[in-house]
């Protein structure tokens, strides 16, 4: 499993939470600590499919200087 | 009624008088067929998504859905569409169902006071939104039904949350304390980014906060009192309290308690989530569909992390759809866009009949005014641009005279058709305008457009000749609509 955004690999995933209906997993929901996605397994491929996503609506978090700052913190 | 409160309708002190939070304005909907609840289990996306889309469609009746059978989600409740109509706030306003635009834009005005805040103050033991309290392992997954909202956001958005904070140099003036609507990205278990407009409030309050490097606090106040929602959106100035503002346009008291971490929140709220700014980190949060109709990109974004949950057993999340209008975000702030506009506005020009700010938080913009003189409405309009809102917001202008309901499109389409010359139409280069505005040249600036569709005045030599036709209106031929309409329903059901 990789980030349907960025592609990082597992190692920087980590699941938020699983939806259960008494001992059946519905579905999973994930993070990536590179990208801040948030997915669940249960979406449309459109929003979870690497392959499938608009080239536009990925991510590139080794390049974090291509993101603009919101409120630039004061400590810089 | 006390003389200092707003004089309201019997209907409306009969709505004001029942309605306290959430739950009662819920109930109210029900009634009139304005809240359904959703009769099969849904997936949370694409699901939710699709009906909430469906039901929005129609901005004057649309209902609210509420969904109590999601997937994975077993016994949690979510609402959407709660503002979603104009019916929706007519009922709330104690007006009927399909009442026109315009009769609710003048009962809002009305009503637009902040001076004699009602305020109750409830003991937080009392407060029925500490019900249950969560300290500790704290999962906003586990405690929330989250979703994606539009398929592309970034992430699964709390989108409708009213969001109290201090001013972290002044934290003891409660009228210094802001409550607003910001777009909050869930980023972990007790982790979110909220995303503020660094002209707003609530990024002012950031910037104090880093630069002192002292704690800021605030309360994400989740499923609230209907009026809250629609004041916690309006652009009320920055020492004006919106809870304040929300009492006078209700003309009921609205229920105050304290939140663990100090914040003033309703205390019949579904949900207050008490947060801290983690001083200068940042996250990346978005993309997410915003209210023009297209998505703001991914952004580096103010971090806090969640400290405490109190809520109501059983509680509703309350969330929104935003995307290309009609939407929710409209009908939600429409009118209480156009009121401060019309207000500030009649301060100089007691010409001004009405604003029509409807559109996208009012990046278009329609005002009728009584015309005193050729071009008096251009300077109207220039002056509409010099109100807070109008600063950043108001990108196209139309004027037209007062015989034309700016609320009615057909009728400014006359305007448009008939009083308009090219040479009316006046374009203003370099313009402040809103960041996520996707017709800007750069983000932050861009061009204004004011067409006068004003009738011709003296000295304008030419146009003053156009005699209009009245067509008979008034009481009788209201009247006889109905009628027609009674007769036509009739013929179809023979």
């Amino acid at each position: 499993m990789s980030c349907p955004r960025c592609r990082s690999s597992e190692e920087h995933l980590r699941t938020e939470y699983q939806g259960r209906e008494g001992d059946e997993i519905i579905w999973t929901v994930y993070y990536c600590k590179r990208c801040s996605f948030t997915w669940r397994d249960s979406e449309p491929a459109e929003s979870i499919e690497h392959g499938k996503r608009e080239a536009s609506f990925r991510a590139d978090p080794d390049h974090p200087e291509k993101y603009k700052q919101n409120i630039p913190p004061a400590a810089e | 009624m006390d003389a200092q409160t707003v004089d309201l309708s019997i209907e409306a002190r009969d709505v004001a008088g029942r309605i306290h939070d959430l739950r009662d304005y819920l109930d109210l909907l029900a009634g009139h067929g304005q809240c359904i609840t959703w009769p099969e289990a849904v997936m949370p996306e694409p699901d939710i998504r699709k009906i909430v889309v469906a039901a929005s469609r129609d901005a004057m009746m649309g209902p609210a859905i509420l969904f109590d059978k999601i997937r994975g989600y077993p016994g949690k409740r979510l609402v959407v569409g709660v503002h979603g109509s104009f019916s929706n706030i007519a009922l709330l306003l104690g007006h009927q169902k399909g009442a026109g635009i315009k009769e609710l834009f003048y009962e809002i005005i009305g009503r637009w006071r902040s001076d004699y805040p009602l305020i109750e103050r409830v003991k937080p033991e009392d407060a029925a939104v500490n019900e249950n309290r969560v300290e500790s392992g704290i999962n906003l997954y586990n405690l929330l039904p989250l979703y994606r909202i539009n398929d592309m956001d970034g992430g699964f958005y709390i989108a409708k949350a009213n969001i109290v904070s201090r001013d972290p140099r002044d934290p003891d003036d409660f009228d210094k304390q802001n409550v607003g609507i910001y777009r909050i990205q869930v980023q972990g278990p007790d982790r979110f980014t909220l995303l503020s407009v660094p002209s707003h409030d609530m990024a002012r309050q950031i910037r104090m906060a880093e630069e002192d490097d002292v704690p800021l606090k605030i309360a994400v106040m989740i499923g609230n009192h209907p009026a809250m929602a629609m004041f916690a959106a309006t652009p009320v100035n920055y020492d004006e309290s919106e809870f304040a503002y929300a009492s006078q346009m209700m003309g009921s008291p609205i229920q105050l308690t304290t939140s663990g971490n100090g914040m003033d929140v309703l205390a019949g709220s579904e949900m207050v989530i008490e947060a801290q700014l983690m001083n200068n980190q940042r996250c990346l949060e978005g993309p997410f569909g915003e209210f023009p109709g297209s998505y703001s990109g991914i952004r580096h974004v103010p971090l806090f992390e969640v400290t405490a949950v109190s809520h109501r057993t059983d509680p509703i999340f309350e969330s929104i759809y935003i995307g290309k209008g009609w939407t929710e975000h409209d009908t939600l702030i429409g009118l209480n866009t156009c009121a401060p506009i019309y207000s500030q506005l009649k301060e100089n020009f007691p010409e001004v009949v009405a604003v029509n700010a409807l559109y996208q938080h009012g990046l278009t913009g329609i005002i009728s005014v009584k015309n005193r003189f050729a071009g008096f409405a251009k300077s109207v309009a220039m002056r509409a641009l010099g109100t807070p809102h109008g600063l950043m917001y108001l990108k196209n202008l139309i004027m037209v005279d007062d015989d034309v309901d700016p609320f009615d499109l057909n009728q400014v389409m006359w305007a448009l058709s008939t009083r308009t010359r090219a040479s009316d139409i006046i374009v203003i280069p370099n313009m402040p305008m809103v960041l996520i505005d996707p017709a800007a040249e750069i983000p932050g600036k861009g061009h204004r457009l004011i067409i006068d569709a004003t009738s011709f005045m003296p000295p304008d030599p030419i146009g003053g000749d156009a005699k209009i036709v009245s067509p008979p209106s008034g009481d009788e031929i209201d009247d006889l609509a109905k009628y027609v309409q009674r007769l036509q329903r009739e013929a179809e059901n023979k």
